[in-house]
């Protein structure tokens, strides 16, 4: 690899003009192909000689002591190689790093459960068997001796001093707590017209990626490597924590990451399995794999954090909002394997949109006897631009005005863009007022109210509603030291590699892993523009390995950050190739490098019109290389890393630009509600987002549909809901409802393009959307049954809780428009 | 996901299903696969022997009986029985039941019988059969016989089929012009297992204003699937009032103990019974009346 040159600022870079170039450009995405016709290539698909499969045995309580587990019988088992439990494994393998300040630090956490389990799909014990067939059979004959416990199912209750402790090593459930405290709060309520009290509640689900998580690890006892097959999507930021669980050096470690069907954050957190398919391999000296079931993906893979607030928020009475105060529970479940990350990411979008400047929250990270939480697309951040959205309804409906217009007088003006927000994030560019305009547009509202008139006087309800969020990319890592000052981590990076070939041909790698977003066509778009080649022609490699890839440690597919930090790699390192090749080529052409045009697959002099195809470059720097002066640099190949340029935040005042990039959102959704079950009909859903500049629109448009929709099935489908017993109720498909096509509408979006004041090349992040929808359906549901009266508190909106609600309540006369 | 061993026997014939059926201990009717592969992938069913009956040729089919009922062989695939002309002709609710169920991939593959069988409680043919007084005939070791659809169901995923009979074929009536018929289910989502669903069945008199007969069959709301008898006794002979289906749709909750699970508890269930008992019956007497010229 060559010698990497790394960027200490933001490389500011203007977009490419309309029309001219790669960038911007609406290509279909290269591996869509192989993808649709079943060439891809996922973890399953990698088949290696001798392999072992696992079956988990899991808890089937949320909280026990383990008495005694009997392995005899399934030993015995044919074709079973070996039984291990949680004694076993926590023998060979050190526990997780925590990143949590003590107490919590002290958690022990092992692949499997260690004495106790603590959320229901808990693995305690692993069969390791020829096949998985003969692992299924041999886990049912698993024996495993349980003394329940009482389980903790709320974060509320869970931080109460009299609640059961999950983990005794600590003596409490709190992950960590603190107070965010920005500007004069108190005075702002001593200046309130208008106090209004309000408890909300983010519910539990994930995402439903095709590929399940799994992890095939071939360990090679001659040369003491081990090869880790995985799909994990933050694979080199999660090496740390896995070598050293393995107690391995991480040059004794290969990670390879092939095609990858979906994560949305999901996949950040199965490093536990990693290391339990490695140490299985250590073990027993062949190559060891697992591919996870829907129904262990659902129990104990990762769910989005669930979040309760006790809120207030000061208005003044034209609608201003002067100041919010109050509690936040954040249950993480049973284990902190990236919280309490959560407990400082929502601060990236502390004040959403919106310029009022005082804000105090109490924030309580708490463990539950629940599966553990993790980055779910809009990861901690969509939850409190839910209780933001939510509480401008509020404000406009207490004090009779409208929502859309309390809205626009409490954003941040376009005029005051770049905005600095009191923590010190930076909001980079935009005009929400006009998005929220153009929603209102797109829906034509006026004709809407009319249609609700006619409809209500006919029995039936008809609601729209309208949200905004903030869709915040590329992460300033430094904020986790808001939680634990000790955390060796801050800021953010991204490494690529550009490379040409002796025959001219240009390849490109870099440490984003691809989960279907297109990272190799925008990559290959990017590198082409710079290159003046067609993006057919540059060879993106697929997957990440970790030694043909460049990477840093923050490498990875999370927190929408690949536009940004991947893009401000890419552009790096092809425009340092761009000016070596330049500069040979301006010695073989006798002319200066300046002279030198990269275009149609040829370096042209602009002054004499000779041009040498880059077959000829390539195979004078590289195999023929005396025609070139000895001092003349003939290296081809290019890494470079992309630094923003970030700073530290202070854990005393919690403040610093957290991220990067803000992409926001306005959705519109017409919901007909029927008052008699509480069913939501989706009618129509509209969205307007800002990423800036787009390397590729359609790449964009599939994000932001994405998003929608996935926020939609969050309202009205999807619950990873629990029994007071601590029994997952949505324990398979057949009650974790995903959308189907026949669910949503169409999405209709729109783009609007402000260019951002920070990311590269005046792109934003985009792709998990804020959590839009969430609080755009809440919203849409509460004007259809606006004649009842009835508000509702929760993110979910399932049929019998609308029903219930209005039980016994009549509509009043119609509502003005 | 991963079965436990079962031993697999593919047969082509009815007499071949018996006999096989007959000989092995733990032997289990594969028809579409549709419901009983995903318990089995859920190991939450077991069969030792599955027996494959799919490949039977002569049953699968729909043809009159007379001019008062359809036959229908108990391998036709909900897909077929939604496109029936003959069905849709003579007996119309059964086609429009068939047409909801779960998504096209399983209509191609499920089939009458099979659903019949496994009687999940929450499946959208049982409760219209119940309606239509459907009769099911049953082969086995000792010949054949038929029984009628109130005495088929007779508890949670059990039927009067022996384990080692199989079901030949459904008789269903044909519904003259003075019938009414509605099918509703209601769910979260399209196409999955209602939370509540309802079949009903009017015969008015020729004027349109009286209910002559009335059938209600109800899914999801009993560990069988049901009809609602307090209800229909209610109705019968009543002139047709909005107040009156109103009542009548309060009585069909009548002796129902719908069980809750995190999609509907079992209050509301009772309510949506109520929703979609008076809705139903203002669809099937609003088609009544449109097919007997009194809309």
């Amino acid at each position: 690899m060559s010698a990497a040159r790394t960027s200490p600022r933001s490389v500011a870079v203007p977009a490419p003009a309309e029309g001219t170039g790669w960038v911007g450009k609406s290509i279909p995405t290269k591996e869509s192909v192989r993808f649709t016709t079943g060439h891809g290539s996922y973890l399953d698909d990698v088949k290696l000689e001798g392999t072992a499969h696992i079956a988990l045995v899991h808890s089937p309580y949320a909280h026990a002591r383990i008495r005694s587990i009997d392995v005899k019988e399934a030993s015995a088992m044919p074709g079973v190689l070996a039984v291990y439990t949680g004694e076993d494994i926590r023998k060979l393998v050190d526990p997780f790093m925590q990143l949590a300040p003590p107490p919590a630090d002290k958690v022990l956490d092992y692949p499997l459960a260690v004495e106790k389990v603590r959320f229901v799909g808990e693995p305690v014990a692993v069969v390791v068997a020829r096949d998985r067939y003969l692992a299924a059979d041999a886990a049912e004959m698993v024996q495993v001796d349980y003394d329940v416990l009482p389980p903790v199912m709320d974060a509320e209750s869970a931080a109460s001093p009299s609640a059961p402790i999950l983990h005794e090593a600590i003596g409490t459930n709190r992950v960590w707590d603190g107070v965010y405290e920005y500007g004069d709060v108190d005075g702002a309520f001593a200046q309130a017209d208008l106090v209004i009290q309000e408890k909300f509640h983010y519910h539990r689900f994930n995402s439903a990626p095709l590929e399940l998580n799994a992890a095939l690890a071939s360990f090679d006892r001659r040369t003491g490597e081990l090869t880790l097959y995985t799909n994990n999507v933050m694979p080199m930021f999660c090496m740390p924590l896995v070598a050293s669980s393995l107690r391995l050096p991480s040059d004794r470690i290969r990670v390879i990451v092939p095609d990858v069907g979906g994560s949305f954050g999901n996949k950040i957190n199965s490093f536990p399995y990693m290391v339990l398919v490695s140490v299985l391999s250590m073990q027993l000296g062949r190559p060891v794999k697992w591919t996870e079931l829907r129904s262990e993906f659902l129990a104990a893979g990762t769910h989005g954090n669930e979040r309760t607030f006790q809120i207030e928020a000061a208005v003044r009475k034209d609608g201003t909002l002067l100041g919010l105060r109050g509690e936040a529970f954040d249950d993480t479940g049973a284990y902190a394997r990236y919280e309490p990350a959560g407990a400082v990411i929502w601060a990236q979008v502390a004040f959403s949109m919106y310029r009022h400047k005082n804000l105090r929250l109490h924030f309580h990270s708490v463990f539950t006897n629940k599966c553990p939480v993790g980055p779910n697309r809009g990861y901690s951040r969509a939850q409190h631009l839910f209780l933001y959205e939510r509480i401008m309804d509020r404000i406009a409906d207490r004090l009779g005005l409208d929502r859309g217009e309390v809205r626009e007088r409490n954003f941040v003006r376009a005029d005051e863009m770049p905005y600095q927000a009191p923590n010190g994030t930076v909001l980079d560019g935009g005009d929400y007022a006009r998005a929220l305009h153009r929603v209102q547009e797109m829906l034509d509202l006026p004709s809407l109210r009319a249609q609700q008139k006619a409809l209500r006087a006919r029995g039936r309800y008809l609601g729209v509603g309208i949200a905004a969020a903030l869709d915040s990319a590329g992460n300033n890592f430094a904020q986790v030291r808001v939680i634990n000052p000790h955390l060796p981590f801050s800021g953010n990076s991204e490494s690529a590699r550009v490379w040409m070939d002796m025959m001219g041909r240009v390849h490109v790698a870099m440490g984003p892993t691809n989960q279907g977003q297109g990272h190799e066509t925008m990559a290959s778009q990017i590198v082409a523009h710079e290159l003046g080649l067609n993006p057919e022609d540059v060879h993106a490699l697929p997957g990440f390995d970790s030694h043909s890839h460049p990477y840093t440690g923050h490498s990875g597919a999370y927190a929408s950050r690949t536009a940004v930090m991947g893009g401000g790699a890419l552009l790096g390192a092809a425009r340092e190739l761009r000016r070596r090749i330049q500069v040979i080529a301006a010695h073989l052409l006798k002319t200066a490098p300046e002279d030198i045009l990269l275009e149609k697959g040829e370096a042209r002099s602009r002054r004499t019109g000779n041009a040498l195809p880059l077959s000829v470059i390539g195979g004078v720097a590289l195999g023929n290389s005396l025609e070139l002066p000895l001092d003349m640099d003939t290296n081809l190949s290019v890494t470079y890393v992309y630094r923003p340029p970030f700073r530290i935040p202070s854990h005393v005042d919690k403040k610093g630009n957290f991220t990067l990039t803000y992409s926001y959102q306005v959705h519109g959704a017409v919901v007909e509600v029927d008052p008699e079950t509480g069913k939501v009909h989706l009618r129509r859903y509209v969205a307007v987002d800002d990423c800036g500049n787009m390397i590729n629109p359609a790449i964009v448009e599939g994000q932001v549909i994405g998003a929608a929709v996935h926020g939609i099935e969050a309202a009205l489908l999807c619950e990873a809901k629990y029994g007071a017993d601590g029994q997952l109720l949505a324990s398979s498909f057949t009650d974790y409802l995903c959308a189907t096509s026949l669910d949503v509408p169409p999405v209709e979006v729109e783009h609007f393009i402000t260019p951002s004041t920070a990311g590269p090349m005046g792109v934003r992040g985009v792709g998990e959307g804020g959590g839009t929808a969430l609080p755009a359906l809440a919203a849409a549901v509460e004007d259809a049954l606006s004649p009842f009266g009835v508000t509702f508190q929760d993110s979910h909106l399932t049929p019998e809780r609308i029903q219930s609600a209005m039980r016994g309540r009549a509509p009043t006369v119609p509502s003005p428009p | 996901m991963y079965p436990r061993p079962f031993e697999y026997r593919a047969v082509t014939t009815v007499d071949e299903a018996l006999r096989v059926l007959h000989e092995v201990e733990d032997g289990k009717v594969l028809a579409g696969g549709q419901s009983l592969l995903p318990l089995m992938k859920l190991r939450l069913a077991s069969p030792g022997v599955l027996v494959d009956i799919s490949g039977i040729p002569d049953l699968s089919y729909i043809r009159p009986q007379g001019e008062n009922a359809v036959e229908i062989g108990s391998l036709t695939t909900h897909d077929t029985v939604a496109h029936s002309a003959l069905l849709q002709e003579r007996c119309p609710i059964l086609p429009a039941a068939a047409r909801g169920i779960a998504d096209q991939q399983i209509r191609n593959r499920g089939t009458i019988g099979g659903s019949s069988c496994h009687a999940d409680p929450a499946s959208d043919l049982p409760p219209t059969l119940l309606a239509l007084d459907a009769e099911f005939s049953i082969v086995g070791p000792k010949g054949s016989r038929t029984v009628p659809a109130k005495e088929f169901f007779v508890d949670l995923f059990e039927t009067q089929v022996q384990r080692d009979e199989i079901l030949h074929h459904i008789q269903v009536p044909t519904l003259g012009p003075q019938w009414g018929w509605s099918y509703t289910k209601f769910n979260r989502r399209e196409g999955d297992y209602p939370i509540v669903g309802v079949a009903i069945l009017v015969r008015l008199d020729s004027h349109g204003r009286r209910l002559e007969e009335v059938r209600i069959g109800l899914a999801a709301v009993n560990p069988t699937p049901c009809r609602a008898r307090a209800a229909e006794r209610f109705l019968q002979g009543q002139e047709i009032s909005p107040a009156i289906l109103k009542e009548a749709a309060h009585r069909s909750t009548e002796g129902l103990h719908p069980g809750s699970d995190m999609h509907g508890s079992s209050q509301y269930r009772r309510d949506m019974v109520q929703v979609f008992v008076r809705r139903g019956l203002e669809e099937a007497v609003t088609r009544a009346r449109l097919a007997g010229g009194n809309p």
